[in-house]
């Protein structure tokens, strides 16, 4: 486990991180490094140098390259021990989906696409019908993958993702837990418009 | 008693069976669920990931219809849709002007007014737990539980009190206690799962699931009892494949509260469907002569 080398750009900094907290809503500056989010982050073993609180200091330092790809961002489940944990209620998990919607919002490379493909198809999916269809969205969500390893040439990962998949679909079917039915909301027009709204407003 | 039910879109679909159980399990203690109707999805874990207005705006459609259905009070079995929901409401209670911007598009506003309760909130109110008790037709003796709660049951996003404690919760040890079953005290019953990673990170949720299962095995629990079927299905569907990668050799049935209150309550397993687990669940029932 090595320390990542902290970019500082004073100029970007400020505006960073006020973004941040704007809209994760939380007082970053509030963290003294008391490190109790770290001693309870599940994923602790698997995000190595970032956990919660060194994210709270990347971003208050501004650097915006790592705060945006490190393994905490992509591998935070949203359990919110953190911030139920953090002695000033800052609530880390909000600002691991903040950075993962500017990550979206300003098209960089998300360092786990299959998380970021996940996110955007399962909420396309639950758009279009008004209820998520599981067998679609797990359709749709496997051909965005397909097609990001294709373009990376990762033909023993596609290979590998059918395999695992077409597994766990042929146990689902075994216990009768595949679904084959149809389901949806005619209400789902709200819906869309709220979220024609709500991208309007991004724009503006 | 009649209450709003929200099912959410997987107990529609691959955990049908924790809405058949809901149902029959409610209508034996005398509660009626009416499911709220064209209720839409309530975003899940995803929604806020993508987009902040959405987020709350899918949950909050189905809080002005269940609202405008004239319920006090709407029960949400799933923990994800459980959580978005109160999270909606609380957010629609601090800014007004957020409130506002979605009824501008509702056909169905909403107030505010509803009570969004969890599942173990509606078993637990007193006139429930005292039928429920005296409904007990089979003693559950035997069943050693390893009561998961996950994440989503009392933790959220966003300041909102509940009636239990939320890192060592109680509820459903309070319920299996009414049904005569043994619980056992651990340290995972709040620890995560890891939701969606199973699909998307899988070394990551295989981890954290079996972190949970040596815990509850190593305290002598014969099956594990949940109430978020995303849990159930991570720990059911991938058992077989994150213990064998950790070197785990015993299994564990993963039950939904309300099969084993069906059971107490002398339903048939095909009423409940325990056909439909991943690790067999009626190995256990029958080994302890409950079936």
């Amino acid at each position: 486990m090595t320390a990542v080398e902290l970019e500082f750009n004073f100029d970007t900094a400020k505006s960073f991180v006020q973004e941040v907290m704007e809209r994760s809503d939380q007082n970053l500056l509030a963290c003294y490094q008391c490190r109790r989010c770290a001693s309870g982050c599940p994923v602790g073993e698997e995000t190595g140098y970032v956990t919660p609180d060194r994210l709270i200091r990347m971003l208050v330092l501004g650097d915006r390259e790592s705060a945006l790809n490190n393994d905490l961002v992509w591998k935070c489940v949203s359990c919110y021990t953190c911030g139920t944990r953090c002695p000033n209620e800052i609530q880390t998990a909000r600002v691991t989906e903040t950075l993962k919607k500017i990550s979206k919002e300003t098209h960089q490379k998300p360092l786990s696409p299959k998380v970021a493909h996940f996110h955007s198809t399962f909420v396309s999916s639950a758009l279009r019908w008004g209820r998520l269809n599981e067998i679609e969205f797990i359709n749709f969500y496997e051909i965005k993958n397909t097609l990001t390893d294709l373009k990376n040439f990762r033909f023993k990962a596609i290979f590998s993702e059918m395999i695992a998949q077409g597994q766990v679909g042929l146990n689902m079917l075994r216990r009768k837990r595949l679904h084959f039915g149809f389901q949806s909301a005619k209400g789902r027009k709200e819906i869309k418009r709220l979220y024609q709204r709500a991208k309007t407003k991004q724009r503006g | 008693m009649d209450i709003g039910y929200y099912p959410g879109c997987t107990l529609h679909a691959s955990s049908s069976l924790y809405d058949v159980q809901s149902r029959r399990v409610f209508s034996e203690i005398g509660i009626t669920l009416n499911e709220i109707d064209d209720w839409n999805c309530c975003g899940a874990t995803s929604a806020g990931k993508i987009d902040d207005f959405l987020a709350v705006a899918m949950p909050a459609r189905n809080l002005g219809l269940a609202e405008a259905e004239g319920f006090s009070e709407m029960v949400i079995p799933c923990s994800a849709c459980y959580s978005r929901m109160l999270v909606a409401q609380k957010q629609l209670e601090n800014n007004i002007k957020l409130k506002e911007e979605i009824n501008a598009e509702l056909s169905k506003k909403v107030q505010g007014t509803i009570k969004v309760s969890s599942i173990l909130e509606v078993l637990l109110t007193p006139s429930a737990s005292d039928e429920l008790a005296a409904k007990v037709t089979k003693e559950l003796k035997g069943i050693q539980a390893a009561c998961y709660y996950g994440c989503l049951q009392t933790r959220f996003p966003f300041k909102i009190p509940i009636n239990d404690d939320v890192e060592n919760p109680q509820g459903m040890e309070r319920i299996l206690k009414l049904l005569k079953a043994k619980t056992i005290d651990w340290s995972y019953k709040t620890d995560c799962c890891g939701a969606s990673a199973s699909v998307d990170d899988e070394t990551t949720a295989f981890n954290l699931m079996a972190k949970i299962m040596k815990d509850a095995l190593s305290r002598g629990a014969n099956c594990l009892v949940v109430t978020c079927p995303l849990c159930q299905l991570n720990l059911d569907a991938y058992q077989d494949k994150f213990c064998k990668k950790h070197g785990i050799q015993d299994r564990l049935p993963v039950y939904f509260i309300t099969e084993l209150i069906g059971l107490a309550l002398g339903m048939s397993p095909d009423e409940l469907q325990i056909d439909r687990h991943f690790i067999d669940g009626s190995e256990l029932l029958k080994e302890l002569d409950l079936i």
